[in-house]
């Protein structure tokens, strides 16, 4: 069961992304998003536009210490991420 | 055998080594603060040295050099080790985890099995340290992951061993022994003059600012002069050590804008601050070229008129980091 959050994060990933042949209602917020597992299909050239995208959308910056690598793990643990960065870290 | 070594996840390998070393000594210290003091920070693009192919693209200082400084800067007695023979290597290993020393190592990331397959790309600069041996395995504290790992001694001897580009051979690094006190502000001026000095005062156009603008210059003749293919693969190379192998995105600018607002507390000057939210924007600025570079490479943004764009977000990154080192080398010298 996904939250609102991952499902937006799914669409923004699937449209920034050009993502094809998948829809949001289709992905598990557990599974992986980068990789070869990736219901996407995304690579890391991919993680880069994720980051700038999750950075306009919502004005958090994946960097530093806090590594996309950790926060680009499944959808779940990208708007668990955002949630937090929102409410003060 | 096992030490009690506190494990810290971190975004970069040798930075992270050096920062959990140190706090298992009883000097806590971030990430940032080790990347910092060891000068971590630079650029060099030398197009004639191939790595894999590939020109020659750094965003940080030599393998090794962040542990090397940091500890020195702070007065700390260190001991490192090469090998040429595997057997004394890993005799060696086994003798100092034995006398209670937790043991950096330089391995190829290829042959650590603890990795996702995704991540075990031939790159030999890996750091991580050695806190134990039970049976068959050694304990392993490798900043990049949540929790400590094990790694059967076979595999490690591979990874320690592994052919090619920075091949490692063997080498183990420690901490012989702590000072009484250490001069900590000392060691924060030292770390940010020589990052000032390898940005601004580089004899060479391939470092520094003028890396960057020789980078901006060339990256803009590549579509004349490669086919597609080749292109491609050496713009998503630049991307790629930018914004992967632990740069902590931005080419290790989001983390030394980190280091500058700890730098602020520890010369207690606010100064400091304000350069640390001008290095952030820079971050920002070079992932604006990493994303343009990524839509290149896979072909969501026209190749011909790209690149001259591309070549314009590296002028302006180039300009940025002239006007930031320059504010910083006066802040400091102040």
């Amino acid at each position: 069961m996904s939250s609102a959050l991952e499902h937006e994060l799914a669409e923004l990933i699937i449209d920034f992304c050009n993502v094809e042949d998948v829809s949001a209602e289709e992905i598990s917020p557990e599974t992986p998003l980068i990789g070869p597992d990736s219901p996407f299909g995304l690579d890391s050239l991919d993680a880069v536009e994720v980051v700038v995208a999750v950075q306009k959308t919502y004005g958090v910056r994946i960097g530093g210490e806090q590594t996309s690598r950790e926060v680009l793990q499944s959808l779940r643990t990208l708007a668990e991420f955002i949630t937090r960065e929102q409410n003060g870290g | 055998m096992k030490i009690n070594f506190p494990h810290r996840q971190f975004a970069h390998c040798e930075s992270g080594v050096t920062a959990n070393l140190l706090n298992y000594h009883g000097f806590p210290c971030s990430e940032a603060m080790a990347f910092g003091i060891g000068g971590g920070l630079f650029f060099a693009y030398v197009p004639f040295i191939k790595l894999n192919f590939l020109p020659l693209t750094t965003f940080r200082t030599g393998p090794g050099s962040i542990f090397a400084k940091a500890t020195k800067r702070l007065g700390i007695e260190i001991k490192r080790e090469k090998f040429s023979n595997p057997d004394v290597a890993e005799q060696r290993l086994d003798r100092l985890i034995a006398e209670g020393h937790p043991v950096g190592a330089q391995t190829g990331v290829f042959w650590l099995p603890f990795f996702p397959p995704a991540y075990r790309f031939h790159f030999n600069g890996h750091n991580l340290v050695v806190i134990g041996k039970e049976g068959n395995e050694y304990l392993i504290s490798d900043p990049i992951f949540e929790e400590p790992v094990r790694c059967p001694v076979e595999d490690l001897r591979k990874a320690r061993f592994a052919k090619g580009a920075l091949a490692p051979k063997g080498k183990l690094y420690y901490i012989a022994n702590m000072p009484q006190r250490f001069d900590l502000p000392q060691a924060v001026s030292a770390g940010i003059k020589e990052v000032c000095r390898g940005m601004l005062k580089t004899p060479v156009p391939l470092a520094g600012v003028r890396g960057i603008r020789l980078l901006a210059r060339q990256l803009v003749k590549w579509p004349g002069k490669f086919d597609e293919k080749q292109t491609l693969l050496y713009l998503g190379h630049v991307i790629r050590m930018q914004e992967e192998i632990g740069t902590g995105g931005g080419g290790f600018r989001f983390i030394y804008a980190a280091f500058l607002q700890e730098a602020a507390d520890v010369l207690e000057n606010d100064k400091l601050l304000d350069l640390s939210k001008h290095c952030t924007e820079i971050g920002d600025l070079w992932r604006d070229f990493a994303l343009l570079a990524s839509r290149v490479c896979k072909g969501r943004a026209e190749i011909q008129d790209s690149f001259h764009d591309l070549s314009q977000l590296l002028l302006q990154c180039a300009a940025e980091e002239k006007i930031l080192f320059g504010d910083l080398q006066r802040v400091i010298s102040d």
